[in-house]
């Protein structure tokens, strides 16, 4: 196919049209980009039960509604299961003395037996035709909206929490954890409070992302972790960015989900270039390598050094 | 403060606007009845059903010039996935001609939630028809449309994957296709047939495979009412499929692996460890045959996507009311078998049985 015959294909229109999609799957996955932020960036521990406990969330939601449950209630108890996902990598993490990462990579695998049980089977239906679901693939417009005020209740929540003396208690216990121990912070109860905090999250964004594609599946958690980490570092990179030092947490956090609808356009962006899909999770990871690199190279070529060397080695000698 | 105000302001509008868009995408009958109420799920059931048969009769009335454009969503890449979506490009292609057909053929990379992401992508363009290949792209599509025609293929069993009541061969929605169900109780049969002294059968597959669970099941009903003792040995991804392929061998006289997607990427691992064991296996499709196995009653996958192709272009030509269309099944099966296996293990199939050819 020639170049011209190649831009002819491609219609702007349709691009338009996608958008809605795509924002209302990041909006979703905004959610775990969320919880992740709380581990990855407050708490700074490095938690992949996120891979696991994504699955739970939408292994629980699927079967309750099955089983009769209204789909609010359902979320909240997806809620409640994730939140014990991360008490367990807390406690192995904490009560036992497992490193955090692999504390939390047992929680992971040992959830893929839970999930497994919850749903009986691999992979299961819940029909938008049949079920009263929060949200569905099949209205983008609604889910957008319900996706706008689970996030904007979700932030405010976050603000209000951590602006208290326990959600300063969890920023210590993340900034300089002996700092925190020294004024009297109970530095394992703050890992435990945060781990489950994160993880409900992931689990809600699990249960919302399971009712908007109508199935939950054993696999929907795989690199869970990869998208939740990408969403916060592009949030905060243009967050840094636009804000610059007028930064304030709750936009912060606004910034997360904002990271990860503008993955999802990305990804939208890609398919609809007609980009080979099997390069997608190459395409991904440049992206996101982007991100990463830019502020670092940014800094850099503003520091003395290369202001130095720009202005002539030979001026100082 | 007043860049934060302006930042606030502009994503609200872009929300809106995206909002917006959300709604002039879909065809009417579904925004009413995605904006009337998220959840009144009879509302939608029956404006669905009503824009199902009314899409049909409009793509009817096209003339033979028109250019279909169609969707294909596959989960990933694999062999029998990609035989079955060849298929049904031939087909298309032969039925409608080169010309007529545009195909976007997208791969989820075993990613379900790009499935959904895909078939966004799809409604948007306002495609004639969806190719879903296996269960969540068939679900992820079934989501995001209530009105474009969804034709399935390599799905095991319908009524499963789309939590159907009542399923009596149609599935009164949107969506037809084809089956990959081996015949199990074929294949059952053929079991009993060569192994007639076994007394136990170790199943073996993934645990994170619906549709081998599925077959794992019918199987040992139909076995277990021979008198004969089943017992599932499940692994969860390739890295056990050695120590729980032991342990199988080693507890049961004959093996079953049923189509599995998981098995069919270690067949290597299984063969090495049940050929020593010298434990026969049966298998269900082809491809874990030829690696590891002792004889299957297979299922051409190339065949149920050529047919997929087929009921394709009677929804998209000649206005067949896709809600009534029956699921199909394979059309033709084989009874085949593993000649350096057998030989090996010291087994003599019967005459009506094809060699499966080296490649």
């Amino acid at each position: 196919m020639g170049i011209a015959e190649y831009f002819a294909s491609l219609n702007f229109m349709t691009l338009l049209k996608v958008v809605p999609g795509n924002v209302a799957q990041g909006l979703v996955w905004g959610i775990l980009a969320l919880g992740v932020f709380i581990t990855y960036k407050i708490l700074d521990f490095a938690d992949l039960t996120v891979d696991g406990s994504f699955a739970t969330g939408g292994a629980v939601t699927v079967m309750l509604i099955l089983a009769g449950v209204p789909a609010p209630l359902a979320l909240l108890a997806a809620v409640l299961a994730g939140c014990l996902a991360g008490l367990v990598t807390g406690l192995l993490h904490t009560a036992l003395g497992i490193p955090g990462i692999l504390a939390s990579i047992l929680t992971q695998i040992a959830l893929f037996s839970v999930n497994l049980n919850i749903m009986g089977k691999a992979n299961q239906a819940v029909s938008v035709d049949k079920y009263a679901l929060v949200l569905s693939s099949r209205s983008n417009s609604t889910a957008i909206l319900i996706g706008l005020v689970f996030v904007a209740v979700i932030i405010g929540l976050l603000y209000w929490y951590f602006g208290t003396e326990q959600g300063c208690a969890i920023r210590a216990t993340g900034c300089t954890p002996s700092m925190a121990k020294a004024q009297g912070i109970n530095i394992s109860s703050m890992k435990l409070l945060a781990l489950s905090l994160s993880n409900g999250l992931v689990a809600l964004s699990g249960g919302l992302t399971a009712q908007y594609q109508g199935f939950s599946d054993i696999n929907m958690g795989r690199g869970a972790i990869v998208i939740g980490l990408a969403a916060v570092i592009i949030g905060d990179v243009l967050h840094s960015a636009i804000m610059r030092k007028k930064q304030n947490f709750g936009v912060r956090l606004a910034f997360v989900v904002l990271g990860s609808i503008i993955y999802y356009l990305v990804i939208g962006i890609v398919l609809w270039l007609k980009m080979p899909t099997n390069d997608m999770k190459l395409f991904t990871a440049i992206i996101v390598a982007i991100f990463l690199a830019v502020p670092y190279l940014k800094e850099r070529s503003r520091s003395s050094f290369a202001r130095a060397a720009k202005n002539g080695g030979g001026h100082n000698a | 403060m007043k860049k934060l105000i302006c930042l606030i302001l502009a994503l609200t509008m872009l929300a809106a606007l995206c909002a917006c868009a959300g709604k002039t995408e879909s065809s009417p009958s579904v925004q009413s009845a995605g904006s009337a109420a998220a959840g009144s799920s009879s509302a939608a059931a029956s404006a669905s059903a009503a824009s199902g048969s009314s899409s049909a009769a409009a793509s009817a009335s096209g003339a033979s010039s028109t250019v279909y454009h169609i969707g294909i969503c596959q989960l990933v890449q694999h062999v029998a996935l990609d035989a079955a979506t060849k298929g049904f490009k031939e087909a298309l292609t032969k039925l409608l001609g080169a010309d007529n057909v545009v195909f976007d053929e997208q791969n989820a990379q075993g990613d379900s939630a790009t499935c959904a992401t895909i078939c966004n992508q799809f409604v948007a363009d306002n495609d004639d028809l969806i190719l879903a290949n296996a269960t969540p792209a068939l679900q992820a599509a079934a989501s995001a449309t209530g009105t474009i025609p969804i034709i399935g293929t390599s799905i095991t069993d319908y009524a499963t994957a789309l939590n159907l009541d009542n399923y009596n061969g149609t599935t009164g929605l949107n969506i037809s296709g084809t089956s990959d169900l081996a015949p199990l109780k074929d294949q059952a049969a053929m079991l009993e047939e060569l192994f007639p002294d076994a007394k136990t059968v170790g199943i073996l597959f993934c645990s994170a495979e619906p549709n081998s669970y599925y077959q794992a099941s019918v199987i040992e009903g139909i076995l277990g009412g021979d008198g004969i003792t089943c017992k599932e040995y499940t692994f969860t991804d390739s890295n056990d499929v050695a120590s729980v392929t032991t342990t199988a061998c080693a507890e049961s006289d004959v093996l079953y692996i049923p189509t599995d997607n998981t098995a069919a990427s270690n067949t290597e691992v299984i063969k090495n460890i049940a050929v020593p064991a010298k434990k026969a296996i049966i298998c269900g499709e082809e491809g874990i045959c030829s690696g590891c196995g002792v004889a299957t009653l297979s299922i051409n996958y190339y065949d149920i996507g050529y047919t997929a192709g087929e009921m394709a272009y009677d929804v998209l030509t000649k206005g067949a009311d896709i809600a009534a269309m029956p699921i199909e099944f394979a059309p033709k099966v084989t009874k085949e078998y593993n000649a350096d296996i057998c030989q090996t293990l010291g087994i003599t199939v019967p005459s009506d049985y094809t060699a499966i050819a080296a490649n």
